[in-house]
């Protein structure tokens, strides 16, 4: 089960980025059809008018397109919107919390940076 | 299109004042969740919808007619709670074979394989079924049946977690394949609220909320921190449970109407927000009172 119940994310919208997740590592590729809500709804045990507001989120961005009678389609620029959304919210909302934190920990903004780049060292060093 | 209508029902049980002025429209082929606390009037008022009993006031109306005394109603719909009786002497497929002549959709083999799954055998009596089997049984009856309006009341009383699991996914599994409008009323939210579409909150015989699940899960907010740094961000917000759970400290949980701004000043003054789970919002709505079970104890 990919959802979590817990989460402070409704269902559709956990269902919705994971269907941003599989647009954006290519597992769904561009003007391929992306699965029904039924599909959705069986695949996640959810209600099929929950699947199908996950759907309605991705179509609100332009993610998807729908085709009368066919379903929807992945849109041809929908990778890079995803990239884009997801640097506008959510990694913001990430660096946010992370600048938060500091002050509470009373970290400097240079020591902040300072270990946001050992970070990246670190990924790098991984690869 | 609204397939069940109830307009202010009332149903007074000698003293007690079961339903009171209920009023609710149950839309054509979507899931809904009856949730309420013990004797909330969930029971009443499903077999209500039902034609099983008449309210004392007020207008009830199921595929536009009155379901009480009504074959019309009757034939197009099916209430499954643990009480059903059957003739004693009848093995469980005699029973099946019988409900077949009174629901057109019955599907016999959906039926038997149901029952070979969850290792109940078809020549047993429903007498010598265990609490949990019967329920499974009644629930299965409710599955095969697929008729146009299927109502379960707590279905799954005495079932194990296994079994439950696989009667809500057998439920939502069947309901893709032919959609129904469906009645389920249930005390364990967090099992059901997933397949659900809408949830129909009642409390005290009244209707409490009627909304699609999904926006029940931004409804309230939960919010966590120093008692007066909470207090100056509830000014007009609707409050719902407080819990001071340490000196100073608060958990206070309140309508979700903050906006982007709020919620940034909070995270800077130190209090932490959390979802509340759906469960949690419904026993908190539906609460006698503000405090909860902890102030019973507390004397001064």
């Amino acid at each position: 089960m990919l959802l979590n119940p817990e989460s402070a994310k409704p269902i559709y919208v956990q269902i919705a980025e994971w269907l941003e997740g599989e647009i954006l590592s290519g597992n769904i590729r561009e003007d391929e059809r992306i699965y029904s809500q039924y599909q959705l709804a069986e695949m996640f045990n959810v209600n099929p008018a929950t699947a199908a507001k996950g759907l309605n989120l991705l179509a609100d961005n332009n993610i998807v397109y729908k085709k009368r009678g066919l379903g929807m389609f992945v849109s041809p620029q929908a990778r890079e919107i995803v990239r884009k959304k997801r640097q506008n919210t959510v990694l913001k909302q990430l660096v946010f919390d992370l600048v938060c934190e500091a002050e509470r920990l009373g970290v400097s903004a240079d020591s902040l940076a300072e270990m946001i780049q050992e970070a990246r060292d670190q990924l790098k060093g991984e690869n | 299109m609204a397939i069940i209508e109830c307009v202010n029902i009332g149903k007074i049980f000698q003293r007690n004042q079961a339903l009171n002025n209920f009023s609710a429209f149950i839309e054509e082929n979507k899931i809904t969740g009856l949730i309420g606390r013990n004797g909330a009037g969930k029971t009443t008022l499903l077999k209500i919808i039902a034609g099983y009993l008449k309210p004392t006031s007020g207008e009830v109306k199921v595929f536009g007619h009155n379901p009480f005394n009504n074959l019309q109603v009757s034939a197009n719909l099916i209430f499954i709670d643990e009480h059903m009786t059957f003739p004693e002497s009848w093995h469980l497929e005699e029973i099946f074979d019988s409900i077949g002549l009174f629901y057109p959709n019955w599907n016999k083999e959906l039926a038997l394989r149901l029952l070979a799954y969850f290792s109940i055998s078809p020549k047993q009596t429903h007498n010598s079924l265990s609490k949990g089997m019967r329920s499974t049984f009644h629930a299965i009856i409710g599955l095969a049946a697929r008729s146009p309006l299927t109502i379960f009341d707590e279905p799954t009383t005495g079932m194990d977690a296994a079994v439950r699991k696989d009667f809500y996914r057998a439920l939502l599994k069947d309901y893709v394949e032919h959609p129904r409008t469906i009645l389920l009323s249930s005390h364990l939210l967090n099992e059901i609220e997933n397949i659900l579409e809408d949830i129909l909150l009642i409390k005290n015989g009244t209707k409490c909320l009627h909304l699609p699940v999904t926006e029940l899960k931004n409804y309230a907010l939960g919010l966590r921190g120093k008692a007066d740094a909470l207090n100056q961000f509830l000014n007009g917000k609707e409050e719902f449970y407080r819990e001071n759970f340490a000196p100073e400290q608060s958990f206070v949980v309140v309508k979700n109407d903050f906006s982007e701004a709020e919620l940034r000043e909070l995270k800077k003054a130190g209090i932490s927000t959390a979802a509340v789970p759906t469960e949690d919002v419904c026993v908190y709505l539906t609460a006698q009172s503000k405090g909860g079970i902890s102030d019973v104890f507390n004397r001064d």
